[in-house]
Formats: C-alpha cells, structure tokens, sequence
C-alpha cells in the first residue's frame, strides 16, 4: 500500500481523504492557501505545505506549487479530490511523468469524458441511448432547421464548450430558432471564445439519475447503484438521494449495466459517475460522465457499505477489485443534505465569515462530513457549501425523518445557511412521493415568494 | 507545467546555435543563458498565474522588528528545496553579515527539477538566514533577515 498521499484540495473532501488514509495506516500531506492556514484538514494531516496565496489559481490549482510540495515531501501519490485539478487532465499527466500516481482515471480518460461532444459519441458507439441530436457542431442555420425537424420541438442550442447556462436556448418552432440560434452562437463566442453549438431534443421537466461504477486496472468494473440529484437549485445539487425514488428493480439493472458497458468501451479506470437525463416517460439518455469522486458519494457508501475514497487508493496502488457485482446489496435508503453558507432569505447570496458557535447533529443513522468548527473563519475566497448532513434508516421516509431531525439539530451562528430550505424542500409533499423534477426547487421558491 | 516547452526552448537554442534566449507569452516568462563550455547556465522559468480576484500585494516581504532592531523578513514566492549556492561546490550566494542591492541573488529554489533564482526587492544587510542549505521550504516560508539600509 501506499506509505504517503498528498491531498491536492481543501475543506470537507480534504477531511474525507485523510480519514481513509488514516484508517489504511497511510502517512497524510495537506497543501493549504495562507488564507486556510487554519483550516481543519491543516490540522489533520500528518504534514502540511503551505502552496500559495489565498486565490485559488495560486494555490490550490498552482500545478507547479502542488508538484513542488508533492516532492519535497516525498509523496508516491496525489488524490485530487473533486473540483480544482481532479478533471485536469494535464495535470494528471505531470504527476505520471513525475512518478506520482494520480489517485483516479488516466488522462485519456479525463480528456475524452471532458469533451461533450465527444463524450456523447463514445456513448453512442457503446450503445447507451444519448439525447437525440446533432451528432457535431451545428454551423449553418439551415442545418439547425433539419436537425430540429428530425428530432422534433422543443430542442435546446447547447454551447459546446459550455457550462453554466451560457450560450443555451430553448426553442418551439422554426419561428423561433433561426434567431435563437444566431444568438447562442453569438453568446457562446463571447463566454466561451468558441461559438460552436450544438442541438438536441430537449427533456423537460427530467430527473437527475446518476450511476456510480468503480473499476480496477484489471478491466473488472461494478456499479454501486444509482443517485437522484434533481433537487438542484441553477444547476447546484442541494439534496441526493439513493437509490432513487423513480426506478423500478428493472430499470436500475438496466441502467446499472449501461453505465458500466460506457466506462468499459473506455477503458475507464478507478471511481467515475455516469449521469443521466430522465423524462416524464421512463426514457434516459447519458447527458456527461464524471471523471471523479464525487460531493455526493457518502449516499452510496451508505447504502452499499463501501468505502469508495479507500477503493480508490487501492485501485490506484494496482489492487484488484475484491467487490463482484453480485456481492453488492443495495441496503435500505440513504439521504444527504449540501449545507451552503447561503442565505435564502436573500436569493442565497454567500455569507463568509466566522463561525461563533456550533453544534453538529448526531445520533442513529446520522453522518456529517464537514470541515467547519466552532471559531472557523469561513473565507469568500473558496465556494460555499460548508457540511454535508447523511441520513441512513431501512426506508425513504424512515430517511427522510431522521435529515429532519438532524437538521434541527444543526444550529450554527451567525453564519447563514441553507439548512431550514431544506428542510423545506423535504417536507413538502412532492418531494416525500418521489414526484419531484428538476424544476422543483424554482416552484418552492415560487410558492415562497408568492406566501410573502 | 511546461517542462516540454523549456525543452523545446532549449532544442531551438541547439538547432540554431543562440546562446542566449528570452521568450515571454502569457503567464509564462522563459529565460536561458549557455555558459562558454555550452552547458545551460541560467535557467529562470516564472509563471504567473492571472490573479481571479482583487486581493492586495504584499511587497515582498512584511513584519518589521522583533528585537528592536529595524528588519524585514524574505519570505519565499514558492514551494521548493532551498539552496544558498549555484552548485554544491561553488560559494554561497550571500551570508550573513553581507550586504546587498535590488536584484542581488540570494538563492535557489528548486522546483521541479527547474532553478529558480531569487533575487533580492530590497537594499540592506543579512542579519541572518533561517533555513538549512538543501532544506524544503514552503510558499511563505521566512528566508532571510534583512536590516534594510
């Protein structure tokens, strides 16, 4: 096993991978901004190097300075985390000419999964259903025309470079979409610097589902199972669940073995996430895959009893995968609540500052990954969610009683959080029967503006 | 990290036989010099990362006085392994007691397999230096005490 692992991150996933290291008797290294020189993960940590100023692109995306400090200390591997270098592919390419093991998927990987397009077309030859659509950049507005007959209205002009609702328009008709075409073009090349787009039909409404896998360096793959993360508010996950109230035992196993068929036509190594698009109509199609542990993977270890963080170091020692797909059970249902230092009074903008006091909930069937404590100076510098609560019981309501539960227990000052919205947002009744879409959370903010 | 384009630097400096090359582009600054016998004399790769938001510089290198005297500490700009010497066998760059002008080289910090000089913001006396030759350092880490003149 490893002897030593640099944590190439911060906050609460900083904290998750030195506990499993710890546990696996592996010596720990944190790197850490001047700003986070008191974070928790500082504290944990067998070392510590201080990497660079308080902005992110000084430290904790500062390849040379995290390389550096990975060296000084004689470290064999890096685990990225999730978020900052964990989809890097270039920096994962550094620490294997570095001979440092990248603790996750190869840089092929990364780079092919990272392309949308591309990640869509190495789907579609794996024969997982992809969103029908363009099958390549759409240039002329003729060709827009065709496309969206071909898979008929509504459809949606995607940038294809892009994220964050940039360079996205949503059409009914032919009226519509010349206009809305040449706009999202326009759009896309000035956020982006590429005005490429691309079509498809669009889903409305759809469910978030996601597919776990973990895969060894000996092409032996498992899926843990699926997660439902359509409670999202502009496109930030606030609540996931496993597995997911909107699939059947049928429809799991399908979806399951799908995910798996599209990591092994890659040749995907270590823990990565399938995500896909629902309809009202039982239909899926693979929307990204995710080269990365991800925020929401403790529903998944407590649903399966598996430790994903420690199956990733030792996957990436070269260990083979002992789990067979049959030994895996999916035991009862599991639930967990993001709590972003946001206030939601005031269209969740970000409250830094220092935490006065605190108090964490426990008790049975309650886990909370968090780096916050009483004292903790939250920076702005970084983003904002500060814990994840987990709940575990035998069913979806025995689950969703006990996050109440806990989130009251939850009391923290006089930092704002988005802990009463979620509690919120799972009481109500469209949530407790699994009914919910994506556009759930907007129609509660909706209703809650409306009662002011 | 752009060890390929030092590489392909230095195979430019071969194939056209320069023997001295600059190159500046956007967050990178390559600067290499050939020594008489041939061999790469100085190497000084910077990166400068773009900064996302405002925060205040601070000119190197910050607190005044611990024991009533008027001195500065150098602190170090990166993580590397600390060297007072261009070469293990050749002189120091400094010591304690010398003096020194802006742009004096106080060290090397090795990053990367790459050398990186560091050069002095400020004009004064070594009062004292505060890491071992060869030890790592961290970005931050106190270097040297100056008494500034």
């Amino acid at each position: 096993m490893f002897s030593k692992i640099l944590i190439a991150n911060r906050g609460e996933v900083a904290i998750r991978i030195i506990r499993a290291c710890k546990e696996l008797g592996i010596h720990t290294v944190a790197v850490f901004s001047e700003i986070d020189a008191d974070s928790l993960h500082v504290k944990l940590a067998d070392e510590a190097v201080c990497v660079g100023k308080a902005p992110a692109s000084d430290s904790y995306l500062n390849i040379p300075s995290i390389i550096s400090a990975a060296e000084i200390t004689d470290v064999e591997a890096i685990h990225p985390g999730y978020g900052f270098l964990a989809e890097d592919a270039h920096f994962a390419e550094i620490c294997e000419s570095c001979q440092i093991k990248f603790i996750g998927p190869t840089p092929e990987n990364i780079l092919l999964m990272g392309d949308k397009m591309a990640a869509k077309q190495a789907s579609r030859k794996a024969g997982i259903p992809t969103i029908p659509g363009s099958m390549n950049v759409v240039e002329k507005k003729e060709d827009a025309l065709k496309i969206a007959k071909k898979i008929k209205y509504p459809v949606i002009i995607k940038a294809a470079l892009g994220g964050g609702g940039k360079g996205m328009r949503i059409c009914h008709n032919d009226v519509r979409l010349i206009g809305a075409f040449l706009t999202a073009q326009r759009e896309a090349e000035a956020a982006f610097g590429n005005s490429s787009v691309y079509i498809e039909k669009y889903i409305d409404e759809p469910r978030h589902v996601e597919v776990q896998i973990l895969a060894d360096q000996y092409g032996h793959y498992v899926h843990l199972g699926e997660r439902d993360c359509t409670v999202q508010r502009r496109h930030q996950k606030l609540i996931e669940e496993s597995p997911s109230p909107a699939l059947g035992k049928k429809l799991r196993k399908k979806m399951g073995e799908l995910a798996v068929k599209c990591a092994k036509s890659i040749g995907y190594v270590n823990a990565g996430t399938i995500e896909f698009l629902m309809d009202k109509h039982e239909n899926f199609y693979f929307m990204e895959m995710n080269t990365r542990v991800q925020v929401e993977h403790p529903v998944t270890e407590m649903l399966t009893g598996i430790d994903l963080i420690k199956e990733q170091i030792r996957i990436a020692f070269g260990e083979k995968l002992k789990v067979k797909q049959d030994d895996i059970k999916f035991e009862g249902h599991s639930v967990e609540c993001r709590v972003y230092a946001e206030d939601p009074e005031y269209d969740f903008r970000p409250c830094p500052g220092k935490i006065v006091s605190l108090n964490l909930p426990g008790g049975p069937g309650v886990r909370v990954d968090t780096h916050i404590y009483a004292g903790y100076e939250i920076s702005p510098y970084y983003d904002s969610m500060i814990a994840k609560i987990i709940s575990a019981a035998k069913t979806r309501k025995a689950a969703i009683t006990i996050m109440q539960r806990a989130l009251d227990e939850f009391m923290i000052a006089p930092v704002k959080t988005t802990a009463s919205f979620s509690k919120t947002v799972l009481s109500h009744p469209l949530f407790q029967r699994g009914r919910h879409s994506t556009a759930f959370v907007d129609q509660i903010l909706e209703e809650m503006r409306h009662i002011k | 990290m752009n060890i390929k384009k030092v590489e392909e630097v230095v195979r430019l400096m071969e194939k056209h036989n320069l023997n001295e090359i600059s190159i500046e582009e956007e967050g990178l600054k390559i600067h290499l010099r050939k020594g008489p016998g041939g061999e790469i004399l100085e190497k000084a790769v910077r990166m400068q990362s773009p900064v996302l938001t405002p925060h205040v510089e601070t000119a190197a290198q910050a607190p005044p006085a611990k024991n009533g005297r008027n001195t500065v500490e150098i602190t170090s700009p990166m993580v590397g392994t600390f060297y007072r010497a261009p070469a293990p066998d050749a002189k120091s760059f400094t010591d304690v007691g010398k003096t020194i002008k802006v742009g004096d080289v106080l060290c090397i910090i090795e990053a990367m397999k790459l050398m990186n000089e560091i050069k002095s913001e400020i004009k004064g006396k070594i009062v004292d230096i505060l890491v071992e030759n060869g030890a790592p350092i961290e970005f931050g880490q106190a270097l040297f005490v100056v008494e500034p003149s």
